[in-house]
């Protein structure tokens, strides 16, 4: 390959450029899918190092978003709050997040004869592809939203998930924003630049002793459990190690006074000496999370907290996380649920509103996970405390869940088991009745499946 | 939980006396609802239904408990855990020789055999409650299984395990893996069945929908201190519509 100057691009990447842009076009306007991958198989395959030569084009570089849970929504959160400071970036939005989607997603927003003009590029990364990326792509920030047992079918294990992560922050020795609540993610890298957020305090957290749900978790310097003083939920909270004293490390970014509803969020932000009243258009502590999560981020990446505070009050959700829509003037929730961790919180959400309907639909295929074991692993017993209505139950696995409901302690003659997704949210949408609301927990594929129908009916969900 | 089902006399007197081992620390791939499924079924039946989780250096009185249950965990967890289940082996040991009831799962099933090997380090000896060993595969074998037991009847689960699990002579199989790998792959057997201890690495959860398999583990449970017991039927029709349908999954 020709030497290029700095920034420069070759013929090859030009060409790459110019005929992944084009496969992206014909793809959309014969209505085969959204593009969102394809075009950067042939991108790549026509020029190896365009991912390389593109994301080095941006300014202020490259920021990635890894973690098991809320990578979509903290970047969503990101992406925000960098436009209300008036940055401006490419970013892989439709949640393409392997490295063909990532290398379709800059190609799409880069143009042939001088590529990338954004200040920078933000990336949702799966975390087994970061190191891969991570080879081709100065990536200069890593932000790390939370390592949850997820996914366990695909990666094995936990300790996998996390050495990938590890690894793909020291190629280039990033700046890695970390949840210091999570001892899991504490412990990622050891003696790289980091930068830590928290929770300090919220009205649902429980005190180490009445924790349901809490998850193990070890220390990252000795290897033993960690005990907690305070759990959010999860293995998320105020840990320390009661064999070598390490301890949650003194975080820069801190929210406190987390107050949760049904359908929004209010926190204090802390950064540093000053405060700033948040308000979260999302419920829900895991989405409190992620705000803080991408605020801390905006403020390492230099945005004011004025704009901080804006963003977060002005994002609109995303794609299946927390979505509000109407249908037939019929208000709908939908929550993508696909952990035990994520789908505990979400049903502790629901149990919130007491004129709530639920259909909860369960798919197995390798995007949802083909496991469906970690059912038994959330908490669905809170719905059980006040079976009020219907509960439908529905997609591929189904059954399971209407056994999961059942042994909840749910009333079976009060489970709707109907497996045909459209069939189950037809019914569910006619027997609502006036200022009830319908909240959808589907996993990915269910999601994917619900968004067509909705599309059908006129109703839009974002990322569509 | 309502009472919906109808009262034999028989069962209102009976308890059930359950030991989570580990369950603290062994509490991933849903083995949990392999207790509740376990529970709601001696409730369902007017059964007094007691579990308690035992934990790390927590003894065990072996007259106690009816059943026990040990689950699957990471590496990191199996090295404490086999460390700990070897101090209990002898209480362990005197409970099944009392006639209780074992179920372990994947993690769990392999430290009840000799010992596992893993790749690189020590071997984890096991306690060698049954006559087995496990070995450190290359692959990780991760899929749907359907197991059909020596009375025709089948079980139905996920795999997710690289331990490749081998039987001594005379030691029976749980059943043959229809679809899936079972034990180690080769041989295509799956788990282990040896009076009252069984082993298996089903997922899924394995009791809730397998409900014929786990009444019958309910009742020789029961049998222990009550003598042989008839369960009453009850309404399963979601349990076998999961199985059912499990049945169909590939590999």
């Amino acid at each position: 390959m020709t030497e290029v100057p700095k920034g420069g691009l070759t013929a090859s990447d030009k060409a790459a450029v110019l005929v992944a842009q084009l496969a992206a076009k014909t793809i959309r306007k014969l209505g085969l899918g959204l593009g969102s991958n394809l075009p950067g198989r042939i991108a790549r395959k026509l020029s190896p190092s365009v991912l390389s030569h593109l994301s080095s084009q941006s300014a202020k570089g490259v920021v990635a978003v890894t973690g098991t849970n809320g990578k979509s929504t903290t970047s969503g959160i990101l992406s925000e709050i960098l436009r209300t400071a008036g940055f401006t970036f490419a970013h892989n939005r439709q949640g393409a997040n392997l490295v063909t989607g990532i290398t379709a997603s800059l190609v799409e927003s880069a143009t042939w004869q001088s590529g990338i003009s954004a200040d920078m590029c933000l990336f949702e990364i799966d975390e087994a592809a970061l190191p891969v990326v991570a080879r081709e792509v100065k990536i200069g920030t890593v932000l790390v939203t939370n390592l949850f047992r997820d996914q366990l079918d695909r990666f094995g294990e936990l300790d996998t998930t996390a050495k990938l992560i590890s690894a793909g922050i020291s190629v280039n020795h990033s700046v890695a924003i970390l949840n210091c609540d999570d001892p899991n993610v504490r412990q990622l890298v050891s003696d790289e630049t980091r930068f830590f957020y928290c929770i300090d305090d919220a009205a649902d957290a429980t005190d180490a002793a009445h924790a349901k749900n809490q998850e193990l978790a070890y220390c990252g310097k000795c290897g033993a459990e960690v005990a907690f003083r305070k759990v959010f939920y999860g293995q998320l909270g105020h840990w320390y190690c009661p064999s070598c004293g390490n301890v949650r490390p003194a975080p820069q970014i801190v929210a406190r006074d987390v107050e949760v509803f049904p359908t929004s969020s209010r926190f204090k932000l802390q950064i540093g000496a000053t405060e700033e009243s948040c308000v979260l258009p999302l419920p829900g502590l895991f989405n409190v999370y992620n705000a803080l999560a991408a605020a801390a981020c905006a403020h390492y990446l230099g945005v004011s907290n004025q704009a901080i505070r804006y963003g977060l009050k002005e994002y609109s959700t995303l794609f299946g996380r927390s979505e509000k829509l109407t249908i037939d003037g019929k208000s709908v929730i939908v929550q993508l649920i696909k952990n035990p961790a994520g789908a505990t919180q979400a049903v502790s959400s629901c149990v919130k509103d007491n004129r709530g309907r639920l259909l909860i639909a369960i798919n197995d295929n390798l995007a949802d996970g083909r496991d469906v074991s970690w059912l038994w692993d959330a908490d669905f017993e809170q719905l059980a405390v006040s079976p009020r209505v219907k509960l439908t139950v529905s997609g591929q696995r189904a059954e399971d869940m209407a056994v999961r409901m059942k042994y909840a302690g749910y009333p079976q003659d009060k489970i709707v088991c109907q497996p045909k997704l459209e069939q189950a949210l037809n019914q569910c949408l006619s027997e609502m009745e006036e200022g009830e609301t319908l909240w959808l927990m589907p996993t990915y594929t269910c999601l994917l499946e619900l968004q067509k129908m909705l599309k059908s009916m006129g109703v839009a969900m974002s990322c569509t | 939980m309502p009472r919906r089902f109808t009262i034999y006399s028989a069962g209102s007197e009976l308890e059930l006396r359950i030991a989570h081992l580990y369950a603290h620390f062994l509490n991933i791939y849903g083995d949990r609802g392999n207790i509740i499924a376990l529970s709601q079924r001696a409730r369902w039946r007017q059964m007094e239904v007691k579990v308690d989780a035992i934990d790390l250096g927590q003894d065990i009185d072996p007259d106690y408990y009816d059943f026990y249950f040990v689950g699957g965990g990471q590496d990191k967890q199996q090295i404490v855990i086999a460390e700990d289940l070897r101090k209990k082996e002898k209480q362990i040991k005197e409970a099944i020789g009392n006639g209780a009831v074992i179920l372990s799962v994947c993690g769990g099933y392999q430290l009840l055999g000799h010992y596992y090997k893993p790749h690189e380090g020590p071997e984890l000896k096991g306690i060698s409650l049954v006559d087995a060993y496990t070995v450190a595969g290359n692959r990780r074998m991760i899929g749907n299984v359907l197991v059909k037991r020596d009375d025709a009847t089948t079980l139905v689960g996920f795999e997710n395990h690289s331990g490749k699990t081998f039987l001594g002579k005379g030691v029976n199989a749980l059943g043959k893996a229809i679809v899936g790998n079972g034990n180690n792959g080769e041989d295509k057997l799956e788990g282990l069945a040896q009076g009252t201890v069984y082993g298996t690495y089903l997922h899924g959860s394995l009791l809730p929908k397998n409900p014929a398999f786990a009444d019958q583990l309910l009742s020789q449970a029961l049998a222990r201190r009550y003598g042989a017991q008839h369960l009453q039927p009850l309404d399963d029709h979601f349990e076998n519509q999961a199985h059912k349908r499990a049945m169909t999954l590939p590999a």
